[in-house]
């Protein structure tokens, strides 16, 4: 059985869309929820266990969208900045092995 | 005409005249209480609480836990206790049979007639009310965080709360509530209970139940309204501000959503016991007291965490369907479908692969990384509205900091006895 994943949205706003377009991942992002841009980077079970036990204010939306929300900002930030130079969004065991 | 609120009981305010409260006062012990208490002495005198008229005897309480019923047999699903410690009780000098004055931020609030002070497993309590004893839940937490010693008695208010700007105008006790209605023409009125700034899914289980709520009625005139109803109490960091969730609710009528003919806004103070199964009986006691006829329930209705089922609060209401007199509405989950382009219900779409589902939760990630959501998923007058909250009440933020706990506006204050 495949390994379960749990995404965290990353939702672009200018500022992160001009940084993957100079980049040249302009194509990377996915479209949602009628028209939003959202980078989705996966987290295993156990990364989202340390997620949500190193940044305390993210909540685990078990109900509704299975994903890891309410990171902080500065957090997110740096998870693009990943994605941004692995040109990739499968960067969580690396993002994470400074945690 | 008597207004008849929950377990067919008449609603009558316990609120004494000033001049007959400044007599009344004087001389009494003073004990003074925290929010929470001060919260629910607004409930009990208000009506809000109808058929009770003060805090819970321990036949009260031990019949809340073991049966969901009142020592009168009335279906209750919450205990509703003035806890003091027993150094309290000795230093207020709480006594059986007498009165004391319960006072907050050091101003007369209510009289308190002391009918008797007792324990009570707090254990046993978390276990009956919220189906477990697990000290994470916030339910629990709060009754092992009580005093020892539970005080019963009935309240009479003696002191209006003043309730502050911008919350005023949304401060609706049930006697003027019906009023309201019955102004409005209205013969069936739904409840939304909230804790959230609106996206569309909301919207949408609010019009879904306005739908269902009509049925059979002649639709020549409006006859059904949605009755937004905000639970006002504890914040935690994180949450949106109380004054962003009220003003948006209400931005909905505003600009256009909704109107005046179908919706109305209003709050009641309450702290969230997160109760799920058992604190939906609570809502529909509330709202039944607020002369609603509908109540609309989702999914896991005020759960948290994993510890109920999602439509346990569902099963619970039926085991009390006949006792209660309101109707239950059970909606279903509303998503954003991309094949249909719109905002629709998991019971009527069939794109399931499709389905693209969202939550507060993750409307208040797109908000924070910075990112205004579409219109179809959060209205722009209602994401306008929310960050204006934010600078002009949230001390630059939309959701719960340390400042906004430290700093914000009282909802009400209980000003000095003139």
């Amino acid at each position: 059985m495949a390994e379960e994943k749990f995404p965290i949205n990353i939702w672009i706003n200018e500022e992160r869309y001009d940084k993957l377009r100079l980049a040249g991942l302009g194509d990377l992002p996915e479209e949602m929820l009628a028209g939003l841009k959202v980078l989705r980077v996966y987290a295993n079970a156990a990364e989202r266990d340390k997620i949500l036990k190193v940044f305390p204010t993210a909540k685990f939306d078990s109900a509704t969208t299975k994903s890891i929300e309410l990171l902080p900002r500065e957090v997110k930030d740096k998870m693009f900045d990943k994605v941004v130079e692995k040109k990739s969004v499968d960067m969580m065991s690396d993002f994470l092995a400074a945690y | 005409m008597a207004e008849i609120g929950h377990g067919k009981k008449e609603i009558v305010e316990r609120i004494m005249e000033p001049a007959k409260a400044k007599e009344a006062i004087k001389g009494l012990p003073e004990v003074p209480i925290r929010s929470q208490i001060a919260n629910e002495v607004i409930g009990i005198t208000y009506g809000f609480f109808t058929p009770l008229e003060g805090f819970m005897s321990k036949a009260d309480v031990d019949g809340v836990c073991k049966k969901m019923k009142l020592a009168n047999g009335v279906v209750w699903s919450i205990p509703i206790v003035f806890d003091l410690t027993p150094e309290e009780i000795d230093k207020y000098g709480v006594k059986v049979g007498g009165k004391v004055l319960l006072t907050f931020n050091n101003n007369p609030m209510a009289i308190m007639e002391v009918e008797e002070i007792y324990d009570y497993d707090k254990k046993a309590m978390c276990q009956a009310v919220y189906g477990t004893d697990d000290p994470k839940h916030p339910g629990c937490a709060r009754t092992n965080a009580y005093k020892d010693k539970f005080v019963a008695g009935k309240v009479t208010l003696v002191n209006r709360p003043k309730i502050n700007a911008p919350y005023d105008p949304y401060f609706i006790p049930p006697l003027e509530m019906r009023k309201r209605f019955k102004e409005k023409g209205w013969e069936r009125i739904v409840a939304h209970q909230t804790r959230n700034v609106p996206h569309t899914g909301h919207e949408w289980l609010m019009k879904g139940a306005w739908f269902q709520a009509y049925a059979e009625l002649p639709i020549e005139k409006p006859l059904v309204g949605v009755l937004v109803n905000a639970i006002i109490g504890d914040k935690r960091k994180g949450d949106y501000i109380d004054e962003a969730i009220i003003l948006t609710q209400d931005e909905l009528r505003k600009s256009g959503y909704f109107g005046d003919h179908n919706h109305l806004t209003s709050l009641t103070f309450w702290d969230m016991r997160y109760a799920g199964p058992r604190e939906a009986v609570f809502h529909a006691a509330l709202r039944t007291n607020l002369g609603l006829t509908h109540h609309m329930y989702g999914r896991d209705h005020a759960g948290v965490g994993t510890y109920y089922g999602a439509y346990d609060a569902h099963h619970l209401l039926a085991t009390v369907k006949d006792e209660l007199d309101i109707v239950p509405v059970y909606s279903m989950n509303w998503l954003f479908c991309p094949h249909c382009g719109e905002i629709t219900s998991e019971g009527l779409c069939d794109h399931k692969k499709e389905w693209q589902k969202f939550s507060g939760t993750v409307i208040r990630s797109i908000v924070q990384d910075g990112v205004k959501p579409p219109r179809l998923i959060y209205r722009p007058e209602v994401f306008d509205v929310m960050m204006e909250c934010g600078e002009k009440y949230g001390f630059g933020s939309p959701f719960v900091t340390d400042e906004y706990l430290e700093k914000r506006i009282p909802v009400f204050e209980i000003p000095p006895m003139k």
